[in-house]
């Protein structure tokens, strides 16, 4: 993992503890030893980062070399004959505990870590009993960071945080403040908008970083581990729910906190802190299950959400068939549309990038998301790509997000609606130097670059300073994201993307919309603007049927329910039940239907294997990390290889959008209105602008307005935010219940703001 | 004395001797005899001698016996296991218990809950504690792992009651405040050994 995979693949054999063992050159020493099973103690070592070689622990003895070895940092050479325990590695290895002890606090017995940390395991294992060396001990308070509370006096300075806050975040939020024994982490910005991932806590080996929420309600025994994974976005991260009874007067089981594989895995913050969004007292009610399964039967429209696992898109696909209703969703609606155009034009069912790809990229082109708050995980693996890779990041959206400044090498901003332009811009440059053939050719001379760059806002010598940026690089990503899906002009745009994808070194990664859209699309034949008599699951209709328990049937939350997610790796992964549910399920409905099954989860062998699936029994399906760190849950999807017919269409004229405009997005770790039910996560929804839009709008700071997108009725207060740019406004959907999941038009819309109250009043 | 020893329940040299008892009446004469014998020569007052003199000491002379529970009880010992008690430090009169779980952990019965938050002083504080005196069997780990001597069996023994609550709360089981100058230290399992200042061990201060 941690480091740059090596170009030579040069085969080698060393002998570790007597143990002859093949692999390839590249590999660090502690690498092989891990992945052979061989134990060498470590501190500070973390496997998804580069190594920090701050605790000298991981010291082995190499025949031939005097001394002794850091196995983290050095790389094995064919030959090798290396020791990984003798008594001088022992008595070493003490030393350092025993240096690491010096006045850590005794206080086990009260600290959330204990049971589960690093420096108690150590500690024991080395038979450090006593102190033997001396610092004068000083009063170092505790420091409240929001989500996460810094305890400096448990502090063992492995500097973990800053390197996963700095290597895999990318928001550089944590430093360290160097002076010997008062060495301490430093967060920079404490009153600043942190991404609020808790990377930093997870790989904290001891008590020193922990969650403000989770501090000291817990012993880490105590608490069941249901692995799971986080559906709210389409990178579907590896979780483990950790539950235990709320108290002892409730014996209910509640979810205190998530965990994750951290040494291979990161998560983001509403995968981490907006876990208990679960459907709580919900019952069996014969009478209303009736009711569902009548205006079930009679409904014209079934509408979901993207939070679908793939066993009910696969049940409310049935549903459908049996009963004649249309299918609609509006979150993965315009991505069916991408997906059916891109498998038509490129012949394969999915696109080739994947989020290794990224984070091994020198060059990166963010096009059409707000990467940070779209996909935080994409976000990770394009801060990868800086800090190891050096790599240049072009961000192409129309709002600079400063937020991911330090990581961005180019920002180029185009108007709202120009996507289609912009993608055909980033064809002729991509394409430029490579063999295409003629039909392509005679598409790109016919483009008209100027008109096209004049009505995108994106300069020819913009584009220029692009091409400068590939400049003696190698490795080349394209995120696509989210903006362009329900963009008119999607299907346009699809079929530019498979070109560049084909014809240029560019490898594509497109990011999924909320949560499961991408098995929703592959599942479901989904359609949109029909009318009549609507049922939605998870979205609002006529008839409700709902998770958040405010709808006309409950149903149980993504983590109440087993089922798969279908990620942007193009990876099925299982969820597991974390908490009890005592209501109707949607498989009670499709029973009552005729279409059921004995449980949800037998329909994981069902799904459609002309889509990809490949029809593996749910309880077959793995979890977890191999010992190598690599993702081995469930199954990857079938790719297929068949010859795709591309037909590019000149780009439209394109739709101006001036006057007030807002741009739908959610923060990091408030996705979506089940975070939104979390306690951790809930906020209060503001509409954010710059002063520019301000003055444009007539508005000023703390007004309360209200408009109208997609028919959906927004009231909001409004703030300035100065660290924005332009005249756009940051409009969020989480706090809109499960209409959320009905707004379907293009992420930018023109809207008639009406004032409804000043701050003054 | 090893193992095949005790096996051998043919212990000891085998002198078995037969008592020298009167052999038994066989004729009528001779069982009248006997009765008329043993009424007359008053041998059931010899056997109830003892009984008699006690009896007398007991009315007479104020030297009685029986213990009359429940106005009376005996002593028990101090490492007696009765119902839980918990304890207060002397010095701040705070409770000792710190919430470390480990009570909750090594319970064989599964009977002690605990509730624990982070309070307004940035200490963990223990909000609930119960044991369930139902399934309690009074082993004593409880009070040998708690690492401040904070829970500890006591010598309250009589558990009858409307509730088994009443028993089961911290409360009721925390050292009264006011009787805080009367708190004894448990000897039992799990308290500090009398050795246990030279066992201490000092922290290196070269400062």
């Amino acid at each position: 993992m941690g480091v740059v995979a090596n170009k030579k693949n040069k085969t080698i054999t060393i002998t570790i503890d007597g143990k002859e063992i093949t692999t390839e050159y590249g590999k660090t020493i502690l690498q092989v030893a891990r992945e052979n099973d061989i134990y060498i103690p470590t501190m500070c070592y973390l496997t998804k980062v580069e190594p920090i070689a701050s605790c000298r622990m991981c010291v082995v003895e190499v025949e031939g070399v005097d001394g002794m070895i850091l196995s983290c940092q050095e790389k094995a050479v064919d030959g090798a004959v290396i020791t990984t325990n003798t008594k001088d590695l022992e008595r070493e290895r003490q030393n350092i505990m025993k240096l690491y002890d010096v006045n850590h606090p005794l206080e086990c017995g009260v600290c959330d870590k204990s049971g589960e940390c690093d420096l108690q395991n150590k500690t024991l294992e080395f038979n450090v009993s006593q102190q033997s060396f001396t610092a004068k001990d000083m009063h170092r308070p505790v420091q409240d960071w929001g989500f996460i509370s810094y305890d400096p006096a448990l502090c063992i300075m492995c500097e973990k945080c800053v390197r996963v806050c700095n290597e895999i975040v990318g928001s550089e939020q944590l430093q360290i403040s160097v002076g010997g024994y008062k060495s301490i982490i430093v967060n920079t910005q404490p009153e600043s908008d942190c991404v609020s991932c808790g990377e930093c806590m997870a790989v904290c080996p001891v008590g020193a970083l922990v969650s403000t929420d989770f501090k000291y309600t817990s012993n880490a025994w105590e608490l069941n581990k249901i692995p799971s994974a986080c559906a709210f976005c389409s990178a579907g991260c590896e979780l483990t729910y950790e539950t235990k009874h709320e108290s002892i007067e409730n014996p209910e089981e509640k979810i205190y906190r998530v965990t994750n594989n951290f040494e291979f895995s990161s998560l983001c913050g509403a995968g981490r802190f907006g876990f208990d969004f679960e459907n709580r007292n919900a019952f069996k009610d014969p009478a209303k299950l009736e009711t569902a399964v009548e205006v079930m039967k009679r409904a014209d429209i079934i509408r979901m959400s993207g939070l679908t696992t793939n066993e009910e898109a696969l049940l409310l696909q049935k549903i459908a068939n049996q009963t004649g209703a249309r299918l609609e969703c509006s979150d993965a609606y315009g991505f069916s549309r991408f997906l059916k155009v891109y498998q038509a034009a490129s012949g394969r069912r999915f696109w080739g990038g994947s989020l290794k790809d990224v984070s091994e990229s020198d060059v990166v082109i963010s096009f059409a998301t707000r990467l940070k708050d779209d996909a935080p995980m994409v976000k990770n693996h394009v801060a990868m790509a800086v800090k190891r890779n050096k790599a240049r990041v072009i961000y192409m959206h129309p709002i600079e997000d400063a937020s991911i400044q330090n990581l961005v090498t180019r920002f180029v901003k185009y108007e709202p609606g120009s996507e289609e332009g912009v993608a055909a811009l980033l064809l002729e440059l991509l394409t430029r130097e490579s063999e295409v053939p003629d039909s392509l050719k005679s598409y790109i001379e016919e483009l008209d670059i100027g008109n096209l760059s004049g009505e995108s806002s994106v300069s020819e010598e913009e584009l220029d300073a692009i091409k400068g940026d590939f400049w003696k690089r190698k490795r080349f990503t394209l995120i696509v994201g989210e903006d362009i899906f329900n963009h008119p002009r999607v299907e346009n745009i699809a079929k530019i993307i498979v070109a560049i994808e084909k014809f240029s070194s560019f490898n594509v990664v497109i990011v999924p919309p909320s949560g499961n859209s991408l098995g929703v699309s592959l599942i479901c034949d989904l359609s949109s603007g029909n009318e009549g008599y609507s049922v939605g699951y998870n979205c609002d209709a006529d008839f409700t049927l709902s998770a958040l328990g405010d709808g006309d049937l409950d149903m149980p939350a993504l983590n109440q329910q087993e089922g798969t997610i279908t990620t942007i790796e193009k990876r099925v992964v299982p969820l597991h039940v974390a908490l009890g549910y005592d209501g109707y399920i949607l498989n009670d409905i499709a029973k009552a239907l005729g279409v059921g099954s004995e449980y949800t989860i037998d329909l994981t062998q069902e799904l459609p294997k002309e889509a990809g699936f490949r029809g593996v029994a749910f309880d077959d399906l793995e979890i977890g990390f191999s010992v190598a760190g690599e993702d081995i849950r469930g199954y990857t999807l079938e790719e297929s290889e068949s010859e795709g017919s591309l037909e590019l269409e000149e780009p439209e004229e394109l739709p101006s959008f001036d006057g007030v405009v807002v741009y739908c997005v959610n923060p990091p770790h408030n996705p979506n209105p089940f975070t939104q039910k979390a306690k951790l996560t809930k906020m209060e929804a503001k509409l954010v602008g710059t002063q520019q839009f301000a003055t444009a709008a007539k508005l000023s700071e703390g007004d309360t307005v209200e408009f109208e997108i997609d028919g959906k009725k927004f009231q909001r207060v409004f703030t300035i935010d100065t660290s924005l740019k332009g005249t756009i406004a940051l409009n969020p959907t989480f706090d809109m219940g499960l209409s959320a999941f009905t707004v379907s038009s293009y992420r930018f819309s023109k809207i008639n703001i009406k004032k409804v109250g000043s701050a003054n009043e | 004395m090893d193992l095949e020893n005790l096996k051998d329940r043919n212990i000891g040299e085998q002198k078995y001797r037969m008592l020298d008892l009167e052999p038994t009446p066989t004729t009528g004469w001779g069982k009248f005899k006997r009765v008329l014998r043993r009424s007359v020569k008053l041998e059931l007052l010899v056997g109830l001698k003892v009984t008699i003199r006690e009896m007398f000491k007991a009315l007479f002379m104020g030297e009685m016996h029986t213990v009359k529970y429940p106005f009376e009880k005996l002593p028990i010992s101090p490492r007696y296991r009765a119902i839980h008690e918990m304890k207060r430090l002397l010095e701040s009169g705070h409770y000792r218990c710190i919430g470390c779980g480990l009570c909750e952990k090594i319970c064989i019965s599964d009977c002690i809950r605990m509730d624990t938050r982070y309070d307004e002083n940035q200490r963990k504080e223990v909000s609930e504690y119960t044991i369930n005196f139902g399934r309690c069997i009074f082993c004593g780990y409880c009070a040998e792992v708690c690492p401040e001597l904070a829970i500890v069996h006591g010598g309250r023994y009589e558990t009858a009651s409307e509730q088994r609550a009443s028993f089961s709360l911290f409360e009721d089981m925390l050292t009264p405040i006011d009787k805080l100058k009367e708190q004894k230290e448990y000897p039992g399992f799990g308290a500090v050994s009398p050795n246990a200042d030279e066992n201490i061990k000092p922290t290196p201060l070269a400062y």
